[in-house]
């Protein structure tokens, strides 16, 4: 529901990145997009060509990688997917897990020269 | 020409957020004023609950209300009337508020005399918890009929929640609503979470809920150290 205000943030960023660069074209933009993170890959892709128009992104590929979600249990340790085993340990039962990976939102790079 | 070259950048696009809302929590703390976060559906009765806490805590703590709900259904002036100083947010369209529209709201008030404000955050379970307000704790209200099957449904808004009120208890007899399932359902996201059931309207189990409210702001009056609230234990 949020993604067109966060995209044009990350454009907005992008375009300050490139300015300390003194990058003329940006190629790719790629994002880290956690399966946890509330962020829905489809709508990002969606609003994209809205949020570039007019910017230096304009000719920009988007590439979306989706980060599963794993999370490690705080009673013994065990590292599992949280898909499937909803934030229960499979190896000892308890509750008291957290999430260590999924959760993210994050700009990752530009390939830009 | 160049070649092509790979740019690392590798930033949160939460990270501005999450710092100003730091900045904010670390202010409030200074002034000593409690900033807590209420977010729920809408139609859940914030209006009748919010009146009914002020109108219990009005003698003990100088209360504020930020109002950022889109589609507002509460009246400044019946928030006014219940003995609190209400503001309203501009938030245009959003579907959250972020730490910087809540300091819009918080620079407008004389905090240094105001022990306790409420935000009245968007209508909504999926976005406002994402972002990190700058809040002291974050509660949501639940309502009975909106169904006890909610924390399957929105998992993240019940893991970033200090509080749980079950509202409208009232009612329960009307609605197939089991609080102990619902429980059962919190818990297994957040362990820690404190949960209420109370009305809004008659004010049954509203007691002990006050007193862990004013505990709350007490607490976060005199201690010097920020305590990490469930919402900052999950910010990515």
């Amino acid at each position: 529901m949020h993604e067109l205000g966060l995209m044009a943030e990350i454009v907005d960023k992008i375009e300050a990145v490139a300015k300390e660069n003194n990058v003329t074209e940006i190629e790719t933009l790629v994002l880290d997009v956690g399966e946890y993170s509330g962020v829905v890959p489809e709508y990002v892709e969606e609003c994209y060509p809205a949020v570039i128009e007019g910017t230096l992104l304009e000719k920009t590929a988007l590439k979306i990688n989706v980060i599963p979600g794993k999370a490690r249990c705080e009673n013994c340790g065990t590292g599992f997917a949280v898909k499937g085993n909803e934030n229960c340990c499979p190896r000892c039962g308890s509750q008291k897990c957290k999430v260590i990976e999924g959760g993210e939102f994050v700009i990752k790079e530009i390939v830009a020269r | 020409m160049d070649a092509f070259r790979v740019i690392e950048i590798k930033q949160s696009v939460y990270a501005d957020n999450n710092a100003e809302a730091d900045r904010l929590r670390g202010e409030m703390k200074n002034s000593k004023t409690f900033l807590l976060n209420l977010m729920s559906s809408p139609g859940s009765g914030k209006t009748t609950f919010l009146k009914r806490t002020i109108g219990e805590l009005k003698n003990d703590l100088k209360i504020a209300v930020l109002e950022a709900d889109i589609d507002s259904d509460v009246d400044a002036r019946a928030v006014a009337e219940a003995g609190a100083e209400a503001v309203q947010l501009h938030t245009g369209g959003m579907c959250h508020l972020t730490a910087g529209m809540t300091r819009q709201g918080t620079e407008t008030l004389d905090s240094e005399n105001i022990d306790l404000v409420v935000i009245e955050n968007i209508g909504n379970l999926i976005c406002p918890a994402e972002f990190d307000t700058g809040a002291a704790a974050n509660v949501m209200i639940l309502s009975v009929p909106e169904g006890d099957d909610k924390p399957l449904k929105y998992p993240n808004m019940f893991s970033v929640c200090d509080v749980l009120l079950i509202n409208k208890i009232d009612v329960q007899p009307y609605f197939d609503f089991n609080v102990d399932l619902c429980t059962e359902r919190v818990r297994k996201l957040n362990p820690d979470i404190r949960i209420f059931t109370l009305s809004g309207k008659t004010g049954e189990g509203f007691s002990p809920w006050i007193q862990w409210l004013k505990n709350a702001v007490r607490e976060w009056q005199v201690s010097d150290r920020i305590q990490e609230n469930a919402l900052m234990k999950t910010r990515h």
